[in-house]
């Protein structure tokens, strides 16, 4: 519903809007915008840290490089399966308890709080936490699987092995997100129309029917921008992953598109290489949310 | 059909699982509190424990003591306010133009501001270290809160655009046909309903100053200015890392934004109703 | 007036911006003339007693040179190398640093710090009075771009209540005892293991490796293949792949399990092969714990040897201070300066101090395998050289390759890396 209160000449509208715009453009430029231009620059270089100017030219060599690395190639194939499995996931577990948390019970401002907390921790905490939880040797999830629920003969060695290490980093984020979604949700229920309710019971639908008829199409355009904000928060993810698996151990197999372009550009010291893998991931985000956007499309939206 | 006993029965389905859940939700705090209260050598006990055999609080001593932790508390808490207070009037004004002013690439501008929040802050390290020289804010509380309001500019005006174009626009209207000015219908009329969205604002702002590592790490170099996620990471030397003490700091530093959440909590879900973020 | 409120609420904010900027204060970046009072900018990441210990060695140095102020700075261990990347690329370098010395080679190739052979006075001397090993960690092509500040080495810890429940009287001499106690050792059923690495990354195998007489390049840095892969090198990672299966290593090592120091002193581990900082975690964290140290056992040849780590001082290039910064760092290398950072368990790099009374006693057996520990490779390239490694290890240990096989991979690796 924007509407628009300045009508006259484009002078007057520019002079209008310029005090508006000033201060947070400003610092955007500054700190954020510029510093873009200036990292994708410095992927089309073999970087030159302390010389910037002495850099050699290399177009898109860093580019290429990265296709031909086939440590890139498995943190693509990572990135990708930590997102496609960690949004729906989460998603879906976040409409869950929503849909509970709506539900008038004793104590609903507390549970709310309470599903609300993993949002808040800092993930570097977390990441250790679940680290250690984790434990190839005496950690509470082998114990619990092992001596407790007798589902494995043997300890686990999770952190040690190239898939296995990534379950923990996956929980995390489910763990972390279920929470944000769930309150977002919670949002969007309240905007349901309790007469379409009304009449949809008397019309003898039972809650499930309920649910599938009146309510979820409702949550279209919510559903919409979760799936885009999560799948670019988790493509851009990399903290859990380099306090858990110690930066793509074992063997560089367990990295993600940004802890491999962190451990290139600054543990190699390769710059101009860790920009472009960075910029890799971001043309694949754009192309992603667009496809997405564009597919979900048909359920309304208004960005 | 009793309808009595079909309520009762849901509604106690539905408490069981929201426990269900919650408990998991609360699970990793509760593993992170006992082991905070561990000494180091029950911390790898073979089985690991759910409650401390021996709780000893000296894990939390530690924290407390060592290396100025309180004037880094201090130093984040601050940062923290700042930049969040400098968030909430730049992202508001930016957001409030994108709403209601009508300017020449409107929509061009909104959508490069936008674009921000897919680029990975990693990488922008090292030219924004450029940038906070140039301009004589290396080592400095307004370097972290300068950098951070930026990086933050792109999700809360978003947010905040979504609320303001939400506002029915009639009121702002017979404002100005009572003869009010912009700015007078900006700071009098809009902000003021506008505090659930603040709320959101405040709280996502106040999370990530918080807990931001790599540029506070990187742009501060007297000691007495290190931030809160930098004292922690400070517990892990270059030989060992003591896990309780660890977990006793980190419990210490949830404490702030736990409480700014839970006095908020109300306005905050309110506040996510009307950013538009459901659509 | 009514309409001054939202226009002033904007300027407020603006000088709220503008009073913290100028509150905190703008960076100085002019050198002072000669003659005057200089800073000299000092970055490490000691851990606190360290650190306290540092104060003292700096309140000595600027009672001696009234015209220096030495301005420490302290980082987190783990982002330190990227706080330093972002000064060089900001132009921004501290004047001097302790740093790990497998950096050295890779800041000195790219030119960022100070050559100080043929720059320094008495630089020489100084340098001469040092162990080789650390010695040879500030070289690259020819030349020194820094002092070695303090070294450490590993050596064997042996858990003696463990050793006397199974019967063995003392430490393993040889390699072969070594392997032998190490089997007698374990019982992986009840997670007991006779010894334990702490992870696959060269420095873990390190000890053995060299004890054994492996090589990882020739030693004028052209190739790697007929060293990392030579003979030796074979055997000494075939025994730990051996050890490994057969149940005598924890398999810790691959990632994620319990940490060396945590389990020695719990009995898990009955030996390890770790440095001189476990003196202070023990008494820390596991006060009645009694530690045990052992040289490394001597391999087939009769030689016992180990792996050589520490820091290196160094002056950066970018520096504005280099005379005051030169000065110090002779000081660092005092033995008065040595001698205080040796209180907190950092060990000395001048070997004219081993077997000093100040010396706390259990430096002996650190400063005994000095003499015979060895640096690793001291090229820019280091650590992906690691890497490559590292990952070699790995897949034997998983046994997706022998270690012949795996070890020729790796020198392949390298041999690349080392062209570049």
């Amino acid at each position: 519903m924007a509407g628009t209160l300045i009508h006259g000449s484009r002078r007057r509208k520019i002079a209008t809007a310029l005090p508006f715009l000033a201060p947070g453009i400003i610092l955007y430029v500054l700190f954020v915008a510029a510093p873009i231009v200036y990292s994708f620059a410095m992927s089309f270089f073999d970087w030159n840290l302390s010389n910037p100017f002495q850099s050699t030219w290399l177009g898109l060599a860093n580019y290429r490089k990265a296709l031909n690395d086939e440590v890139f190639r498995r943190a693509i194939v990572n990135t990708v399966a930590y997102s496609a499995v960690t949004v729906p996931s989460q998603i879906a577990l976040g409409l869950g308890a929503a849909l509970l948390l709506n539900h008038k019970v004793r104590g609903q401002p507390f549970f709310r709080v309470v599903y609300y907390l993993p949002v808040i921790t800092n993930w570097v905490i977390v990441g250790v936490l679940f680290k250690y939880a984790f434990n190839g040797q005496a950690g509470l999830v082998n114990f619990l699987l092992r001596d407790v629920l007798h589902l494995i003969g043997s300890n686990v060695l999770w952190l040690g092995d190239p898939v296995l290490a990534l379950v923990p980093v996956f929980l995390v984020e489910i763990w972390k997100g279920v929470g944000w979604c769930a309150v977002i949700y919670l949002a969007a229920l309240q905007g349901v129309p309790a007469n379409l309710m009304e009449a949809a019971t008397v019309d003898g639908a039972g809650p499930v029917r309920r649910f599938f008829s009146v309510t979820l199409p409702m949550l279209g355009a919510t559903t919409l921008f979760l799936v885009v904000v999560r799948t670019i928060g988790t493509l851009n993810g990399y903290v859990s992953n380099v306090v858990i698996t110690n930066g793509g151990q074992p063997m560089d197999q367990t990295h993600f598109v940004l802890t491999l372009m962190y451990k290139v550009a600054f543990g190699s010291l390769q710059f101009g290489y860790g920009a472009a893998i960075s910029y890799f991931l971001t043309v694949f985000i754009a192309i992603v949310s667009f496809v997405e956007m564009r597919v979900l499309q048909d359920r309304g939206s208004s960005i | 059909m009793n309808l009595h006993s079909h309520d009762a029965a849901q509604k106690s389905i539905v408490y069981v699982l929201l426990a269900v859940g919650a408990a998991i939700s609360v699970f990793p705090f509760w593993y992170m509190l006992i082991t905070s209260l561990k000494p180091q050598s029950y911390i790898f006990e073979i089985p690991p424990t759910l409650w401390p055999a021996q709780a000893t609080f000296s894990n939390y001593v530690k924290a407390l003591t060592r290396d100025n932790f309180g004037r880094y508390f201090v130093n984040s808490v601050g940062v923290a306010g700042s930049m969040t207070v400098l968030t909430l009037l730049c992202a508001s004004l930016l957001a409030y133009a994108f709403a209601r002013l009508e300017f020449p690439l409107r929509r061009l501008l909104f959508g490069l501001v936008v674009a921000g929040l897919m680029i990975p802050p990693v990488m922008l390290i090292i030219p924004q270290f450029l940038v906070a020289r140039t301009l004589g804010i290396l080592d400095s509380y307004a370097g972290l809160v300068l950098v951070y309001v930026a990086m933050n500019m792109p999700m809360q005006s978003f947010l905040l655009k979504g609320f303001f174009a939400g506002i029915p626009i009639d009121l702002e209207e017979s404002a100005f046909m009572d003869g009010a000015g912009r700015w007078r219908v900006w700071a009098q009329l809009v902000m003021p309903l506008s505090r659930p969205a603040l709320a959101v604002v405040t709280i996502f702002s106040f999370i990530y100053s918080l807990d931001e590592f790599a540029w506070a790490h990187v742009s501060i170099r007297t000691a007495a200015r290190r931030t809160l996620p930098i004292a922690i990471a400070f517990f892990q030397t270059q030989h060992k890392t003591e896990w309780g003490i660890v977990f006793a700091a980190s419990v210490v530093s949830l404490v702030p934004i736990v409480l700014l959440f839970v006095t908020f909590q109300r306005y905050f879900i309110e506040g996510i109703t009307t950013t538009g973020l459901k659509g | 007036m009514k309409r001054f409120i939202p226009v002033s609420l904007v300027i407020l904010a603006l000088l709220l911006t503008a009073s913290v900027v100028w509150a905190s204060g703008s960076k100085e970046t002019t050198p002072e003339p000669a003659g005057q009072k200089v800073t000299v900018t000092y970055w490490h990441t000691m851990s606190d007693p360290e650190a306290a210990q540092l104060n003292k060695v700096i309140s000595a140095f600027e009672e001696e040179n009234p015209n220096i102020t030495i301005k420490p700075t302290k980082f987190a261990y783990d982002d330190f190398k990227t706080a330093i990347l972002t000064a060089v690329a900001g132009g921004d370098v501290p004047d001097t640093a302790r740093i790990d010395i497998i950096w050295v080679p890779e800041f000195a190739d790219k030119g960022w710090l100070l050559r100080l052979d043929g720059n320094m006075a008495g630089f020489e001397t100084l340098i001469n009075r040092t162990f080789p090993g650390p010695r040879a960690t500030a070289r690259w092509k020819e030349h020194y771009y820094g002092l070695p500040q303090n070294t450490n080495t590993q050596v064997l810890l042996w858990n003696k209540e463990r050793f006397d429940q199974a019967g063995i009287d003392g430490p393993p001499a040889t390699i072969q005892e070594f392997a032998a106690d190490a089997r007698k050792l374990s019982n992986p059923g009840k997670e007991q293991y006779g010894y334990a690495l702490g992870g696959t990354y060269f420095w873990a195998p390190a000890p053995i490796f060299y004890a054994m007489g492996g090589r990882i390049v020739s030693p004028d840095l052209t190739t790697a293949d007929g060293y990392i892969n030579g003979p030796e090198s074979v055997r000494a990672f075939t025994l730990l792949t051996q050890l490994y299966k057969d149940g005598a290593i924890s398999p810790n090592l691959l990632g994620g399990g319990i940490g060396t120091s945590d389990g020695h002193a719990s009995g898990k581990y009955a030996m390890i092969i770790d440095g001189p900082w476990m003196v202070d975690i023990y008494a820390d964290t596991y006060p009645d714990f009694n530690v045990h140290f052992a040289m490394i056992p001597k391999g087939p040849d009769g030689n016992t040897s180990s792996v050589v780590g520490g820091e290196d001082a160094v002056i950066f290039d970018g520096s504005t201070h280099k005379e005051a910064a030169k000065k110090w760092l002779a000081y660092l290398l005092s033995s008065d300066a040595q001698k205080t950072m040796a209180q907190v368990g950092v060990i000395p790099t001048l070997s004219e101090l081993r077997g000093d009374p100040a010396l706390p006693d259990y430096f002996d057996v650190f400063m005994q395998q000095l003499q015979t520990a060895r640096a690793r490779v001291a090229h820019p390239r280091w650590s992906d050289m690691d890497g490559a490694i590292n990952n070699a290890f790995q897949r034997m240990l998983r046994g997706d390759q022998s270690p012949q096989a795996a070890l020729d991979q790796a020198a392949k690796e390298i041999d690349k890396l080392l062209a570049e």
